[in-house]
């Protein structure tokens, strides 16, 4: 493997590495805006510049393949002076608008400015004026004097989604990045772009305007919107969650998600949760806090006969919860009539090319082996008889936390309805549903626990903020229900 | 003294269709060439010290050796954009002896075994593109194109792409670029062309001149045509003189000729009671001389990188005390600030900042300061870009403030020229 000196320091770096990349690899600092190494490159922000022992002239460190035995550094005070300019060339037609940028925060000018600027700009020519606000689609808006015209977002859809839907227009300095006539960027992979422009001029129109990024902490978990699992991560606050970046995740997502994954957060939110348990009494319905609806219905449940309990479960919660849904309650009870609700199962295997799956479950894979090792798979079309028969006294439905996804809901209420007794439970309300007992859960972003992706690969998810304190998960519903005390530490989260 | 060489048979007006072409001699030297190896060829024009006749002066012999022996497709594109300000002689060529290039271009792609070629022709060329067309056909009948031809075995086509008059389409990948279809926009280096060219394959992109050039080496030998010029710049070369003197024009002389005697015995000297304030040598990127310079420079590579300006495509442009400089790097700035392409920062926002810079001298609100940050601004344009506009404007802009630097304070501190006035306030582009 070829050794390189950066900055004095030897490092070794796989063939083929490129300049770069053993920089940041490295934690060595290099200014760059165009470089991104899920895209290929462009070399035209000119603020990699090396020098390199042998050569006279400053070369990029994007373009330049790592040498055995090569002398590098971009420390020397030529070079520094030079990102400094090619710096102060990003900025002159900048229109430095920081404090209504939506970017402001996290943007790539800002921050390089601090490391590597903090020059004194001489710039006093009036600026280029080029549009601002320039609707690109249903999702994202454009600002093109806040590009800096690096073309991540023009070569990402050219080599990623290649639905190029992207162009830099104009030349020189009135160069422009726009959307082509009747073709809007609004593929399902467009808010990437967002993401990996470093400045301002793409914003999410679902995002601007909603936080200011340093009030918002990240953390990074799985999105649950189907079963592929891309690694994301969550940006909230003490006002709820607020939005979902992809993380890097060189086995499965690479750098990218879709935009359909992005709205996973939005359920997570007060607004449209289920707070209280939903109970149905003689005079209607009334509320409940989850915990006491659970003992309550453990207690009517006791003395029924088990072979007329069934259960219904979706791959929508963590390995974890459907261990002690098992372990604590359906072999203790000698429930037998357990069925896995799969949505579209026959399609399961239909896959976008990119990262989306059509099973739309975060972890069929994990409850399948679960139930399979459990002994407690049981055919679809038999909970059909037992229903039409009027075998099933009480059906519990562990329903999907994102019921978007699950187009049968409505014809499944119907058929579910059929029980004598319906338990529901679900992170928010669900339309048309009528239960005798409906518990709030928590969902992904309230939760610690595992899921296992198409592949088999196990990813873990983690608990951020509770935004209902009292809704359950599975493993607190599954020791209520059993008659247990939920254990204040351990397994359930 | 002005030789004809290249230019022998211009003035005949039968030159310009195959029968004429033919009749002094024409295609002779591709049968010549076809009796060589191509490895022959290569090593002639490499002995003969044939360099690009288009601007940068790199050897052509060598140009070719970096070609790949990978057994891929092969290119051969001729630059007929000639897009550098100042600069007129490849129409010149064309127009005159189309089959001169034709011929050229044959033995060249025979030496470097390439199949296709195209002549990339800058649009407002459209007569000459007819031209060239008009003389394809003529060869095609011939059979000096398409399959066997001559019944050497060599196939070879040949197309003529017209451009749509961008600067940056005369840089080598910016018209690959522009030929594939995409943007004019010069492309990532390395690759070089001759590894990946275009539609990634090995390509070697020459000049007009150039490529007429090698039928000569062919015709005479490597020493007949190292008869003309010095060791380092070896042949004779077309220059396009324009600006203040009697007799502008295209004048075909030895490398290392006299820039003194070019422009006085070739072009008549100066208009009257006129004095050489300047000379831009190589088309307007290259670095100004100012008369002291001009009078000592011999117009070959080696003197003018001495003297740290450059040959570049022949164009020279002579300017007289009549002239103010510092509206000529207004306008040379103006120039380049509309054709960066945009891709690379330096020259795209640099382009733009110091055409500001001299519009607001040139208009009389320049600060002294000003005359320091072009200098600052443009030594920082310098070498920093993917292709060489960045340095076509920075040049310039060095060499003006450095050697003018009176007219530009004169400019500021009195708010009109030094030479024309006050007629600046008003008219600025």
């Amino acid at each position: 493997m070829p050794k390189v000196h950066i900055n004095g320091k030897e490092i070794e770096v796989a063939e083929g590495t490129r300049l770069i990349d053993a920089f940041l690899q490295n934690q060595e600092e290099i200014a760059h805006y165009c470089y991104h190494p899920g895209l290929s490159v462009a070399g035209v922000c000119r603020l990699c510049m090396v020098e390199i022992e042998g050569n006279p002239r400053p070369q990029i460190a994007c373009n330049t393949i790592v040498q055995d035995g090569m002398k590098v550094t971009n420390k020397s005070e030529s070079i520094k002076e030079s990102v400094k300019w090619v710096l102060d060339f990003h900025l002159i037609n900048h229109p430095l608008d920081c404090p209504i940028c939506d970017q402001a925060g996290e943007c790539e000018l800002q921050e390089q400015y601090m490391k590597f600027g903090q020059y004194d700009p001489e710039m006093g020519e009036r600026k280029v004026k080029k549009r601002k606000v320039v609707d690109l689609g249903s999702k994202i808006v454009l600002d093109t004097e806040r590009c800096i015209l690096c073309s991540r977002c023009v070569r990402f859809t050219d080599e990623v989604t290649k639905t190029k839907e992207l162009g830099i227009f104009n030349r020189g300095d009135h160069a422009e990045i726009g959307t082509f006539e009747d073709k809007p960027l609004n593929n399902n992979y467009a808010v990437n772009t967002v993401d990996i422009c470093p400045v301002g001029a793409l914003t999410s129109k679902d995002f601007r305007f909603k936080q200011r990024v340093w009030y918002l902490q990240d953390k990074e978990t799985i999105c649950p919107g189907c079963s592929t699992g891309c690694s994301v991560k969550a940006y909230y606050n003490e006002k709820g969650y607020f939005r979902l970046k992809p993380a890097f995740n060189e086995d499965n997502n690479g750098y990218w998600m879709c935009d359909e994954g992005r709205a996973l957060y939005r359920h997570a939110n007060k607004e449209e949760r289920l707070l209280q348990a939903q109970v149905k009494a003689d005079d209607g319905s009334s509320h409940m806090a989850p915990g006491a609806a659970t003992k309550k219905l453990a207690a009517e449940i006791q003395g029924l006969d088990k072979q007329k309990v069934a259960v219904v479960v979706t791959g929508q919660y963590t390995n974890e919860e459907y261990d002690q849904l098992i372990s604590e309650w359906l072999k203790p009870a000698a429930i037998q009539q357990v069925y896995h609700w799969k949505n579209k199962e026959d399609e399961w295997g239909d896959f976008d090319g990119l990262l989306l799956r059509r099973d739309r479950n975060p972890n069929s894979k994990g409850l399948q082996d679960r139930l399979q090792k459990a002994s407690l798979v049981n055919d679809w079309s038999q909970l059909e008889k037992n229903l039409e028969a009027g075998q099933v006294d009480c059906l519990v439905v562990i329903g999907p936390e994102i019921q978007a996804y699950y187009d049968d809901m409505q014809d499944k209420l119907k058929l579910f309805q059929k029980a004598k007794k319906v338990i529901w439970l679900s992170s928010n309300p669900v339309e048309n549903l009528v239960a005798d007992y409906h518990i709030p859960m928590k969902t992904y972003l309230e939760k610690d626990g595992t899921f296992v992706n198409y592949s088999g690969k196990e990813q873990k998810i983690q608990k951020m903020q509770n935004i209902v304190s009292q809704a359950l998960s599975l493993s607190d519903f599954a020791y209520l229900i059993a008659g247990k005390e939920i254990p204040l530490t351990g397994a359930a989260s | 003294m002005a030789v004809q060489y290249l230019t022998e048979h211009y003035d005949d007006k039968d030159f310009v269709s195959l029968k004429g072409y033919k009749a002094k001699g024409g295609y002779k030297d591709l049968e010549k060439a076809f009796k060589l190896k191509p490895k022959e060829i290569i090593e002639m024009v490499k002995a003969s010290g044939l360099r690009g006749r288009g601007g940068a002066g790199f050897p052509t012999g060598v140009k070719w050796s970096f070609l790949p022996d990978n057994g891929e497709e092969r290119f051969l594109l001729c630059n007929a954009d000639e897009g550098e300000p100042g600069t007129f002689k490849d129409r010149l060529m064309m127009e005159k002896a189309p089959h001169q290039l034709i011929e050229g271009m044959l033995i060249s792609a025979f030496a470097i075994n390439s199949k296709k070629s195209y002549i990339y022709i800058r649009g407002e060329y459209e007569y000459v593109a007819v031209i060239l067309e008009k003389a394809l056909k003529e060869a095609y009948d011939a059979g000096l194109l398409g399959k066997n031809i001559l019944g050497s075995g060599f196939d070879h086509d040949m197309d003529v792409y017209r451009g749509a008059g961008a600067y940056i389409c005369g840089e080598e990948t910016g018209m690959i670029s522009s030929l594939e279809g995409l943007k004019g926009q010069p492309k990532l280096k390395p690759p070089f062309p001759a590894i990946k060219g275009y539609l990634g394959k090995p390509t070697i992109v020459n000049n007009v001149e150039t490529l007429a050039a090698v039928k000569y080496v062919i015709r005479d030998g490597v020493d007949a045509f190292r008869k003309y010029g010095t060791e380092k710049s070896a042949g004779t070369k077309l220059f396009s003189v324009s600006g203040d003197v009697q007799k502008p024009g295209n004048y075909e002389v030895p490398l290392g000729y006299p820039l003194k005697d070019l422009i006085e015995k070739e072009c008549g000297g100066l208009l009257p009671g006129r004095k050489l304030k300047a000379v831009i040598p190589g088309g307007s990127s290259a670095p100004v001389l100012n008369a002291e310079e001009a009078y000592r420079a011999t117009m070959d590579y080696e003197c003018l990188a001495e003297m740290g300006s450059m040959l570049g495509s022949g164009a020279v442009i002579i300017i007289d005390d009549s002239n103010c400089m510092v509206d000529l790097l207004h306008v040379i700035l103006h120039f380049y600030h509309h054709e960066s392409c945009g891709q690379c920062t330096p020259c795209r926002e640099g382009t733009g900042w110091i055409e500001k810079l001299s519009r607001k001298i040139v208009s009389g609100s320049g600060r002294l300061q000003d005359i320091d940050l072009l200098d600052k601004v443009a030594q920082n344009m310098k070498g920093r870009t993917i292709c060489a506009l960045s340095d076509a404007a920075a040049l310039p802009t060095i060499s003006f403030v450095a050697k003018f630097r009176d007219e530009f304070e004169f400019f500021v501190r009195e708010g009109r020229s030094k030479v024309k006035g006050n007629i600046y306030a008003q008219s600025a582009h």
